[in-house]
């Protein structure tokens, strides 16, 4: 969930803030909104922008991918890759639940349909349904406080999220451990359906982005491949900037 | 005693009776032979039809690829397995196959890109005359693919309209290319007509950097008339470290029907003579009953119990033979018209599938050895065993009770 956090800037994903429903008593569930709400703040801005690098390890390849982002509200988001010189200008548009494609090469623009949802992004441990459905979690899970205090030299707060019953998610529970004092994020666990872990995101190297310090690096492990990762690094974010809305359609996508 | 003699005489002396017999058992023995030769046809036919469109009889894949069919799961040393499988008399042909997206317009679709060779395939498999519109791929026209029936349906695309495909490469890059419809095919399996993307093996191995290996090869025997199991076991020798399998194996469900069909046959057989013995146990007891004055006659002169038996015995014996000789014609004759015209079957199933096959809609009927043999020797079988009642009361005739017998 957090690579919502954390891509927000790129998926344009606020997630979590009023609308998260909270189990517990009225203070608990005062403080536990509240919290989020701060976590959520963190990432938060009406529109931004950010340069990111990706570099993805797998058993096969090692790869590096330099791109830039725009966003603008929750629903529109825009990449366009600047490195390597064999995918430049490969862009990727999420404009509310669809995903457009624009390929350079072959100078078309195609829209992914629900059975490549699945699939890899751009090579990456991320699949495009990921890339989607980041933004809906406020509506398909419930949070409580699992653990408050001391752990690994650090006091911190772990949430637990536990998807609505009827929720259409493929993850059986997510656990989120983010730093007391400052309420950044450190840690996410996915459970899949059958409560074994999936995967593993950690936020690291806190730096100043966007006129805050925030965790800089998030690096996504496959629980069943441990050797393998996607890493994403921040190099640049700026919030809250001018973005025209017509960038965000799939016309603009050649222009570009 | 000239038995045959007499007993053709006696065949001929009620002819009427004779010739209603052996009508029975010739049309009996026609019909069956026609219904062998129907089965043996849809035998013939679903092998062909899994064995030489797009499977082959035997299939090389790495170990595990079958079950995850991974872009890197390869077998590496594919062109020196082929040489040596050449070598040994069989012919072969590599595949390489990726997945990924294909578009048209707005309208998309995951498929399976089948990368194929296209000197070494067409020596293998019939699919490249399967085509439906368009043409076959040509190496001349890289980006020209075939597509599978239904993908075009979904797509919504004709020949020369273009293609969009994007995909993840071997190296983790994003692959994409633009390609052309230059064929599409006619319903060939389930997988095939949903997702088969056909094209030119080189083509795939630059788009998705696959070098070298291939993820199956398919093997068919020269000489179809070996044990599948023992020469898939020859291959296996030769390819130490991969997965072998014959077609069998890998369609158990088709192996089965097939295999079935025989009973089928023999099913048939029997309910059908069982109405045959019955027309000739009929027929020879009302010979024997008609004739009891007769034979007291004969054996007051000395014809011995046995020489009445063999008397009835050829009496059925030329009948039966008159019949199955007329039955083998009429058979041999409709089967062999329907072994090159075949029933259409497509006006009453359209297309017909089974076991994610698709199956040709022409029956054509096979004029096997054993389609013309086991209905013949059939009817004679029968027929002596229906007789044994009536040849065993003609011998124990007593002669004084016999010769007054009126």
């Amino acid at each position: 969930m957090l690579i919502a956090f954390f891509l927000s800037v790129l998926l344009g994903a606020f997630i979590m803030s009023a609308a998260l429903a909270v189990h517990g008593d009225e203070s608990n569930q005062d403080r536990t909104t509240t919290i989020l709400r701060a976590v959520d703040d963190l990432w938060r801005g009406d529109s931004s922008y950010a340069v990111v690098t990706m570099q993805v390890k797998t058993e096969h390849y090692t790869r590096s991918m330099r791109m830039e982002g725009w966003s603008k509200g929750k629903e529109k988001t825009l990449f366009r890759v600047l490195e390597p010189l064999r995918e430049k200008g490969t862009m990727t548009l999420k404009s509310g639940n669809h995903i457009y494609t624009y390929l350079p090469k072959t100078d078309r623009t195609i829209r992914l349909t629900s059975g490549m949802m699945m699939g890899s992004w751009m090579g990456s441990h991320l699949t495009n349904d990921d890339l989607v459905k980041e933004a809906r979690l406020e509506e398909d899970y419930d949070a409580t406080i699992g653990f408050e205090g001391m752990r690994d030299g650090h006091d911190i707060i772990e949430f637990t999220l536990i998807p609505k019953p009827d929720a259409p998610v493929v993850w059986g529970r997510l656990m989120l451990t983010i730093l007391a004092d400052s309420y950044t994020p450190v840690l996410e666990h996915y459970f899949d359906e059958d409560m074994e872990l999936a995967r593993t995101f950690t936020f690291t190297d806190m730096k100043m982005l966007g006129g805050r310090e925030r965790p800089a690096v998030l690096r996504v492990v496959p629980a069943d491949k441990p050797g393998e990762y996607t890493e994403f690094i921040y190099e640049t974010l700026e919030l809250n900037i001018d973005v025209d809305d017509a960038m965000f359609s799939t016309q603009s996508l050649k222009r570009r | 005693m000239r038995i045959l003699t007499l007993a053709s005489r006696n065949v001929r002396r009620n002819w009427h009776r004779s010739l209603v017999t052996m009508l029975a058992m010739a049309f009996a023995c026609g019909i069956m032979i026609f219904f062998s030769s129907l089965m043996e046809g849809m035998m013939l036919g679903s092998e062909h039809s899994v064995v030489s469109m797009n499977m082959g009889d035997i299939q090389i894949h790495a170990h595990g690829y079958r079950d995850d069919p991974d872009l890197y799961t390869r077998i590496d040393d594919a062109d020196e397995l082929i040489v040596a499988l050449e070598a040994h008399g069989y012919r072969a042909a590599s595949r390489i196959y990726a997945y990924g997206l294909l578009a048209a317009n707005m309208a998309s679709s995951g498929v399976q890109l089948r990368g194929v060779d296209l000197a070494h395939e067409e020596q293998v498999t019939e699919l490249f005359k399967h085509v439906d519109k368009g043409a076959w791929l040509d190496e001349n026209d890289g980006n020209g693919v075939v597509l599978g029936k239904k993908l075009a349906g979904t797509l919504g695309v004709g020949l020369d309209d273009e293609l969009v495909f994007v995909g993840q490469s071997s190296d983790g890059y994003m692959a994409n290319d633009l390609f052309r419809v230059r064929g599409i095919l006619k319903s060939v399996s389930d997988g095939i007509d949903r997702m088969g993307v056909f094209m030119p093996m080189q083509t795939l191995r630059d788009m998705m950097v696959i070098p070298d290996g291939a993820h199956e090869i398919a093997v068919i025997r020269t000489d179809r008339t070996g044990d599948l199991a023992e020469e898939t076991a020859w291959v296996e020798a030769l390819a130490p470290n991969l997965e072998v399998k014959s077609w069998k194996q890998l369609m158990p469900v088709v192996a089965r029907m097939i295999e079935t069909a025989d009973v089928q046959i023999m099913i048939m057989l029997v309910i059908f003579y069982i109405a045959v013995a019955t027309v000739v146990l009929n027929a020879m007891l009302m010979n024997v009953f008609e004739r009891i004055h007769e034979f007291g006659i004969m054996k007051a002169l000395g014809v011995s119990p046995t020489q009445l038996v063999l008397l009835v015995f050829s009496e059925t014996l030329i009948l039966a033979l008159v019949a199955s000789l007329a039955g083998l014609v009429s058979g041999w004759w409709i089967s062999d018209y329907y072994e090159v015209h075949g029933i259409d079957m497509s006006a009453l199933a359209g297309s017909i599938t089974f076991g994610g096959i698709a199956f040709d809609p022409v029956w054509y009927g096979a004029v096997t050895a054993d389609a013309l043999i086991y209905p013949v020797a059939f009817l004679l079988i029968v027929a002596g065993i229906a007789v044994i009642y009536p040849a065993i009361k003609a011998a124990l005739i007593i002669p004084v009770k016999a010769i007054y017998y009126r």
